[in-house]
């Protein structure tokens, strides 16, 4: 180990969204303003009270490089998983010719929190003929559709590791929605700290099934009121919101020791500067009204990084279409930059995709570190009528070009665990690290 | 590496185990070859005369609010029931530390299954309005360290990983990398199982991952007739602190973890690879450093069937030559059948437990040894060498996890 911390890059970005199968397609759509959010077609939603989700539309998973036996085992998450996966490496440049020490050095960390829901399910409804349990038939059918991959949680990250024969630490993490960001974030440090060279991170799920939705709609977590106008049913910071959509995707990122992936010349989207984690140790799924945690949480992330508030240039935002969350979000922000508050645009992804649960932190990553890239900020959808809790710059419905040198994107999740990571435009910093 | 300056030790232990809850029962249970392998309960209707490593009924409602019980899966009453246990052990008055330098990282495969089992009979039988406003809450695997954490107050770093049968030992091996980062000073870190139910135990029995039989002692890791697993829950908590943390409270230390390893054999979706060499690095990584003979035992991941256990011995050989067939070896969970994400966690607490009481547990039911192993069967051997124990793990997929746990000579405990 040298005797200065190793850096580490962002050289390669994969991503199967709702409003987009491509980074490229996925970027276009998010500075346009397009939204993916439509009526649901993965099953017959005429029972529920919520009939509209962000559904991943035309993945045809062979040209994103999945092998036909990968295609007909793997369920729908590790598909995607695989597909951001193999998008990632290409756009890095690195998607052939590692040599086995490269391999050993070379770890896949994997965000999610639902996706074995969608296969459980269906698994579940085999063995009991539909909670019924009288039927030979389809306990003998039950037999047929398992296999080796069945019920594994942890799939997405092993089948990553396994089409690429990366040797390097693999894992699965399951907060909630700040999984993706956790995976991104436990590799960041691996690689900082000599364990790995380079690490795929992200997250993924896909949970638009009748329990998957249900766990949610009973307690009301899902938006409901523009069943007939998907597109302006997610609304973070609207006065009209009436909570979030649940949606499906996958994002992937290679990090990179920075030494190395400017040897080979990459391309490097963003440098990650940090990343810190906390929970709020309050409610399961509601936040404290003035936002303490994610408070404490900057402050932490912003100390350990080595910036002031007046640093920050962007902040891509956990924004659910959730009453309770984006106020305590905002006053959060204002806690922490004080007047700065209302100079730093801040955006939410979710506006256009909905919540992608575990990998909705990863995707809102790639968003991160696009915004750093391109200098181009994507808008907030839906921003009609203000909360007057809400009062920050939001970006409202337009994208903006903005020299960003810092951004942050932070996400709370389920259960508590609260996450931010914060890049750095490439080229920056540099004095400072030294 | 800046920050990797910190030392870790293990402060409390708290584990439900088949044969045993809390450590004093689980140590007099796993160090006398007492099983807790029983037929499981008649409604079974899957594995009719099956066999699993069942918790007997745990918990008092002293402990564990009834309400709370009612919102919350088996698998979070064992982990609370667990952390209460290792929390009372380690002495750690929570309310005198600071919330945010206090972390949970509690590993889970199969999340609230039997929550969630539940709410689907109900939603297909009845209708949406019938499943129950928890179970998210419930089922999701967040859920432990999301109740954990409300429970006690805890706002630092909370983890959940998930990786297979080798989730226990990774939700260790991060709390101890995140106490040598600076970004805690004690983490309550471990793994807990409750998926015994008759959907999971037929799929895993598909995959043939476990045994399907009636035979209480038909997990036999390394010997002739090995044909699999035998599943189990539990739950298994180790308090992880920082040593200087440790030692200005005067806690009792049952030992430091010294190295930690983490590879990937890239195997896919099926059984860990026979294929030694990524686990070899693995055990290299975490035994970097340390001389054969300074251990006193390897506790192994023994999957029991025969590649697997072919492969683990090819590890072996790859990390310590010819000694491999000298240095003491155990699968003391034998006893108590497979906890999948506790598993790695108990492995632990009965290594801790094996230094402090100076005992190797036995691999019960190894009767026929197929390998050219100096394996600590049938009864418990006395811990006569070395003051180190190497903990493996391997998961399906291939991941590969090592620990090496130490007694700690400095002790500001009870214990020398």
């Amino acid at each position: 180990m040298s005797e200065t911390t190793r850096r580490v890059v962002i050289t390669g970005l994969g991503v199967i969204a709702p409003n987009g199968n491509t980074r490229e397609a996925f970027w276009q759509a998010c500075i346009q303003g397009h939204s993916g959010i439509r009526r649901i077609t993965r099953f017959d939603a005429s029972a529920l009270p919520v009939k509209i989700a962000g559904e991943v539309h035309d993945f045809s998973p062979m040209q994103h490089g999945l092998t036909p036996d990968e295609v007909q085992t793997l369920t729908r998450p590790t598909q995607f998983a695989l597909a951001a996966a193999n998008q990632a490496l290409h756009d890095a440049t690195l998607d052939t010719n590692f040599c086995t020490e490269e391999r050993e050095r070379t770890g896949v960390y994997v965000g999610t929190a639902m996706s074995f829901v969608e296969e459980g399910e269906r698994l579940w409804t085999h063995f009991t003929n539909y909670g019924r349990y009288d039927n030979e038939e389809v306990n003998d059918a039950l037999q047929i559709c398992i296999t080796p991959a069945t019920l594994m949680p942890d799939a997405a990250a092993v089948s990553i590791a396994a089409h690429h024969r990366f040797y390097g630490p693999c894992a699965t993490i399951a907060t909630g929605c700040s999984a993706g960001a956790d995976a991104i974030g436990e590799a960041f440090w691996l690689i900082q700290e000599g364990q790995a060279d380079r690490m795929l991170a992200g997250g993924t799920d896909a949970a638009i099934c009748p329990i998957g939705l249900n766990a949610f709609s009973v307690i009301g977590a899902l938006s409901t009121s523009y069943n007939d106008r998907p597109k302006e049913a997610s609304r973070p910071y609207d006065q009209k919101r009436d909570g979030f959509i649940m949606a499906e995707g996958a994002a992937m990122l290679l990090l990179e020791e920075r030494e190395l992936a400017l040897a080979r010349g990459a391309h490097i989207y963003a440098e990650v500067l940090g990343f810190a984690s906390n929970s709020n140790a309050y409610h399961m799924t509601s936040l404290p009204e003035h936002g303490e945690p994610l408070q404490q949480l900057l402050k932490q992330a912003l100390t350990e990084c080595a910036l002031s508030p007046a640093d920050v240039d962007y902040i891509n935002s956990h924004g659910s279409s959730t009453q309770p969350n984006e106020r305590a979000e905002t006053a959060a922000y204002k806690a922490v930059f004080g007047e700065r508050a209302y100079a730093i645009p801040i955006s939410a992804t979710k506006s256009m995709i909905g919540h992608t649960q575990g990998a909705a932190s990863a995707i809102e990553a790639v968003v991160t570190a696009l915004v750093l890239d391109q200098q181009l900020i994507p808008p907030t959808l839906n921003q009609e009528y203000p909360d007057p809790l809400c009062d920050l710059d939001y970006v409202p419905n337009v994208a903006r070009s903005h020299p960003v040198r810092i951004a942050l994107s932070h996400s709370s999740g389920f259960g508590g665990v609260n996450s931010v990571l914060v890049f750095a435009q490439t080229g920056e910093h540099d004095e400072q690290a030294k | 590496m800046s920050k990797q300056n910190k030392r870790v030790v293990i402060t409390g232990l708290g584990v439900i185990a088949p044969n045993g809850t809390g450590s004093t029962a689980y140590w007099h249970a796993i160090s006398n070859g007492i099983t807790g392998i029983r037929p499981l309960p008649a409604e079974h209707e899957a594995f009719p005369g099956g066999v699993a490593g069942t918790v007997e009924p745990f918990y008092q409602e002293q402990t564990l609010d009834r309400k709370l019980i009612h919102r919350s899966d088996r698998m979070t009453h064992l982990v609370l029931t667990a952390l209460h246990e290792a929390l009372t052990d380690s002495r750690l008055q929570l309310s005198k530390e600071n919330p945010h330098r206090i972390g949970v990282v509690i590993a889970n495969t199969m999340g609230g299954i039997g929550f969630v089992l539940r709410q689907l009979q109900a939603l297909y039988t009845k209708g949406p309005h019938f499943v129950s406003a928890y179970t998210a809450i419930a089922w999701l695997n967040v859920a432990n360290v999301g109740q954990a954490a409300i429970h006690y107050a805890i706002q630092g770093y909370c983890k959940t990983p998930i990786n297979d049968t080798a989730g226990g030992l990774h939700a260790l091996c991060m709390a101890t990398q995140a106490i040598k980062r600076e970004v805690a000073d004690v983490i309550l870190a471990g793994g807990c199982e409750a998926f015994l139910h008759p959907l999971l135990l037929r799929i895993f029995a598909q995959r043939q991952i476990c045994v399907s039989g009636n035979d209480p002692r038909a997990y036999r890791p390394f010997d002739r007739r090995a044909a699999g697993l035998i599943l189990a829950e539990g739950a298994g908590i180790c308090i992880l602190e920082e040593y200087e943390h440790a030692c200005r409270r005067g806690a009792p230390i049952y030992g430091e973890i010294i190295g930690i390893g983490q590879t990937n054999s890239a195997d896919g979706l099926t059984i860990p690879s026979p294929d030694g060499r990524q686990y070899a690095r693995a055990l290299q990584q975490a035994a970097d450093r340390l001389q054969s003979d300074e251990l006193a035992y390897i506790s192994l991941d023994g999957r029991a069937l025969p590649a697997l256990d072919q492969g683990e011995v090819e590890a072996l050989t790859l990390t310590f030559g010819a000694d491999a067939a000298s240095i003491p070896v155990s699968v003391p969970r034998t006893m108590i059948g497979h906890s999948y994400a506790a598993a790695g966690a108990i492995d632990a607490i009965t290594a801790c437990l094996a230094l402090r009481h100076r005992q190797i547990p036995p691999t019960v039911h190894c009767e026929e040894p197929g390998y050219p192993l100096n394996m600590v069967r049938e009864r418990a051997r006395p811990l006569d060498r070395g003051t180190a124990v190497l903990l493996g793990a391997r998961g399906t997929g291939g991941s590969n996890i090592a620990l090496l746990l130490k007694r700690c000579d400095e002790q500001s405990g009870e214990y020398t």
